[in-house]
């Protein structure tokens, strides 16, 4: 049985006067993966932005609506805090340049004032590092600035920046569209292998990307979610008409 | 057709030329000017010239040890003043663009920029010196501050709004508070830009003179005191070049040589310091 | 091992459990003919339940491959390939099952006589070898073994072209022997049809394998 981790129920999401999310519901599973998709301007971003609240961050941006993650309001938390338990990758990979590769993994507890040991800072940069795939490859350039990294490397430092933090959620905002093929294909592996330990959301335009990593997907169209289903369901016999036409390519 | 191609190449060509005259004789005038300078200046350049006070008029020799250490303290002085302002201005108005205030705050600094700096002297002989009782360094470091802080701002408007919003973003989704963010991510990114534009702004107000004489207003011997009067070498240039004594005008070319030297090594720097800290994106 | 691959991977031990499947259901319909064994022939038809089921399994497997990794060159190959030899496989079983169905129906063993005659039993045996050959050449991707099948295809044709003329005769001679000489002309047809799946499959493995297309060709023209 699905154990849920994150729920939605009747959200609403506005920008000023335009209504971009309507009254979406949606349950999201934990350790699995769950692709979001849809056509440009369908919300999924919006969405996705609601759940870690940074959505509040542009001006005039309200909710309605109750989001909850393991039954627990985030209205009701500090977004500062709701924001350590949930990861975020974004689209063009995002090292800080004036920090180091071991101080950008560990940038969540330094910047946060959080204080930890000599020790257990190695051992998460360590671990996150492992963990994103990235290791091997910088284990002896660790005080090396970032930005020497190809883009497939600097996202997988995001990752581990993300890992770090030992989220439960971690959510990827069309994390590898800026990226090579190659890159893109090491980094549907490492997602793979992540969802043992985390929950994972991913936002996608690409289709067959959702295809091929997601468990569950949920397709948006113009703010409202059309449909949401395991994946292989969606794919080989969507209920809806509008998804089919979305996934044939007969529009968006 | 043929014909047609050949005059297009002939243009270009002369265009190409046309420009390449303009740049050339817009630098030659700058280079002879540096030359001459250093022509007249070399000459008074010795060790006394760095150890000596001025001599009483009359006396040969001498040094403008006391116009050297002056500008050096004035200036100091005015950076301190300035940055904090001229910082916070430029974070706050690349943060908050679109508002109200941030529309009145750019035109204020704009309209700042322009405003004369002999004027921004008076201006301060009557806010400062009058209720202080006296000239003082202070105010004169209080006018160069004024003339710092709207190009501070601006390249520090200008150099944190290129860095990627993207930054910001990752910052705050790893829930570090926004002061935090800005503190420690955002500006330690843009520091090359901003280190430049203050450098930049050291260099502009360096030779400045104009503020100087109502403010610090000069002094013959050493002074240690920012609240009393201070000599400058601007200043000290402005005083020995309009005065009778040859022996005045060498100091006063001297001075204008070690000025200019300063404000070329200051430019060379910011070059170079631009370029080594600059972060990729 | 990328997703796709595990998922490839998983694919051929499902052929390879509905080879199997359908290799045993070919050697319980012999043993039953020639022991007469009704208990083992009902044991065939329980069993071609579970045959149709894998061949469901590995249809819809093949489905999802399809749909969620949009697979090209040799992997795309191999989906169609397996598609193709999934229902060689069912249509294998469902002739087992045919056979045994008529054991099963049958009131008397058959003649020793006509068994012989009709050379019934080299024709299980060489179909069942192919089976096993095919087997064999699928698990390991091996196109020179699939393309010996075609030699031995060329046997079971034979026994099949004089089935007719021997059957007639034995009719004369043993009239009482008629209802089973029918059933004994009826499993030849069938097991040549083993045979030509045997030969499809053999093609599918080679078509993925090489990306040669052998269907419809004449194959003394095609060399290994």
């Amino acid at each position: 049985m699905e154990s849920t981790v994150l729920k939605a129920i009747d959200f609403n999401a506005y920008f000023g006067k335009n209504q971009v999310l309507k009254n979406v519901n949606i349950d999201i599973y934990k350790n699995k993966i769950t692709a979001i998709m849809g056509p440009s301007g369908c919300g999924k971003t919006t969405f996705i932005r609601c759940i870690n609240r940074m959505h509040e961050l542009t001006p005039g941006a309200t909710v309605e609506g109750k989001m909850l993650i393991d039954d627990e309001d985030i209205y009701k938390m500090y977004p500062i805090l709701l924001r350590r338990k949930i990861g975020m990758v974004f689209q063009r990979p995002n090292p800080f340049p004036s920090m180091s590769i071991y101080e950008n993994v560990v940038a969540g507890y330094t910047l946060n004032g959080i204080k930890i040991s000599k020790a257990e800072k190695d051992e998460i940069v360590q671990d996150s590092l492992q963990r994103s795939a990235l290791w091997n490859e910088v284990k002896d350039s660790l005080h090396k600035k970032g930005t020497f990294l190809s883009g497939g490397q600097q996202q997988r430092l995001c990752i581990a920046r993300a890992i770090a933090m030992k989220p439960e959620i971690i959510l990827f905002d069309e994390a590898t569209s800026a990226l090579d093929p190659i890159s893109t294909a090491s980094i549907e592996e490492l997602l793979f292998n992540l969802k043992a330990n985390y929950t994972i959301i991913i936002v996608t335009h690409n289709m067959q990307q959702a295809a091929r990593v997601s468990d569950q997907t949920a397709f948006f169209y113009l703010g409202s979610l059309i449909e949401y289903d395991q994946t292989n369901t969606m794919f080989t016999n969507p209920k809806h008409q509008q998804t089919q036409n979305y996934i044939t390519g007969r529009f968006g | 057709m043929e014909r047609q191609i050949q005059f297009r190449k002939v243009k270009d060509f002369f265009f190409k030329g046309l420009i390449i005259l303009f740049a050339a004789v817009s630098v030659v005038p700058l280079v002879l000017i540096l030359f001459y300078i250093f022509k007249q200046g070399i000459a008074a350049i010795n060790w006394d010239f760095f150890t000596q006070l001025p001599k009483p008029v009359g006396e040969d020799g001498g040094g403008i040890a006391n116009a050297i250490w002056g500008s050096a303290m004035i200036i100091l002085t005015a950076c301190i003043v300035s940055i904090p302002f001229g910082v916070s201005i430029g974070v706050y108005l690349s943060e908050n663009g679109n508002r109200r205030l941030a529309y009145y705050t750019r035109l204020v600094v704009d309209a700042l920029q322009g405003i004369p700096s002999i004027v921004i002297g008076i201006v301060i002989y009557v806010w400062v010196v009058t209720p202080m009782g006296g000239f003082s360094a202070l105010s004169g470091s209080v006018a160069l501050a004024i003339m710092m802080i709207p190009i501070i701002s601006r390249t520090t408007e200008e150099t944190l709004k290129l860095i990627p919003y993207s930054l910001k973003e990752a910052s705050l989704a790893l829930g570090v508070p926004y002061y935090k963010t800005m503190l420690k991510v955002i500006i330690p990114s843009g520091l090359s830009g901003i280190l430049s534009g203050i450098i930049l702004s050291v260099a502009r107000i360096t030779g400045e003179t104009a503020p100087l004489l109502f403010t610090a207003f000069g002094n013959p011997f050493f002074n240690f005191n920012m609240m009393k009067p201070m000599h400058s070498m601007p200043l000290l240039i402005f005083n020995y070049a309009t005065s009778p004594y040859d022996d005045w005008h060498r100091l006063a070319w001297g001075a204008a040589f070690v000025l200019m030297t300063f404000v070329l090594l200051l430019n060379i720097i910011t070059k170079i310091a631009s370029r080594k800290w600059k972060v990729q994106f | 091992m990328t997703h796709l691959e595990e998922e490839l991977k998983s694919l051929k031990n499902e052929v390879s459990i509905m080879f199997a499947l359908v290799l045993t259901q070919l050697e319980k319909a012999y043993k039953s003919l020639l022991e007469f064994d009704k208990d083992l022939a009902h044991e065939v038809l329980i069993t071609e339940n579970r045959v149709n089921a894998h061949e469901l399994k590995i249809d819809h497997d093949c489905e999802n491959i399809l749909a969620l990794f949009s697979p090209v060159a040799v992997d795309l190959r191999y989906l169609l390939a397996v598609l193709k030899m999934n229902s060689n496989l069912e249509r294998t079983g469902d002739i087992a099952e045919g056979i045994a169905r008529f054991l099963v129906e049958s009131e008397t063993a058959f003649s020793k006589e006509l068994l012989e005659n009709s050379e019934i039993t080299k024709m299980f045996e060489i179909s069942i070898k192919m089976m096993e050959k095919i087997e064999d050449a699928f698990n390991n991707e091996d196109t020179s073994a699939a393309r010996t099948i075609f030699k031995q295809d060329v046997l079971l044709d034979k026994i099949n072209l004089k089935a007719n003329k021997v059957i007639a005769e034995h009719i004369i001679k043993h009239p009482e022997d008629i209802d089973q000489a029918l059933y004994i002309l009826s499993f030849i047809r069938k097991l040549e049809r083993v045979g030509d799946q045997s030969k499809n499959i053999a093609e599918e493995l080679i078509f993925y394998i090489e990306a040669k297309v052998l269907k419809h060709s004449n194959k003394k023209k095609v060399k290994a």
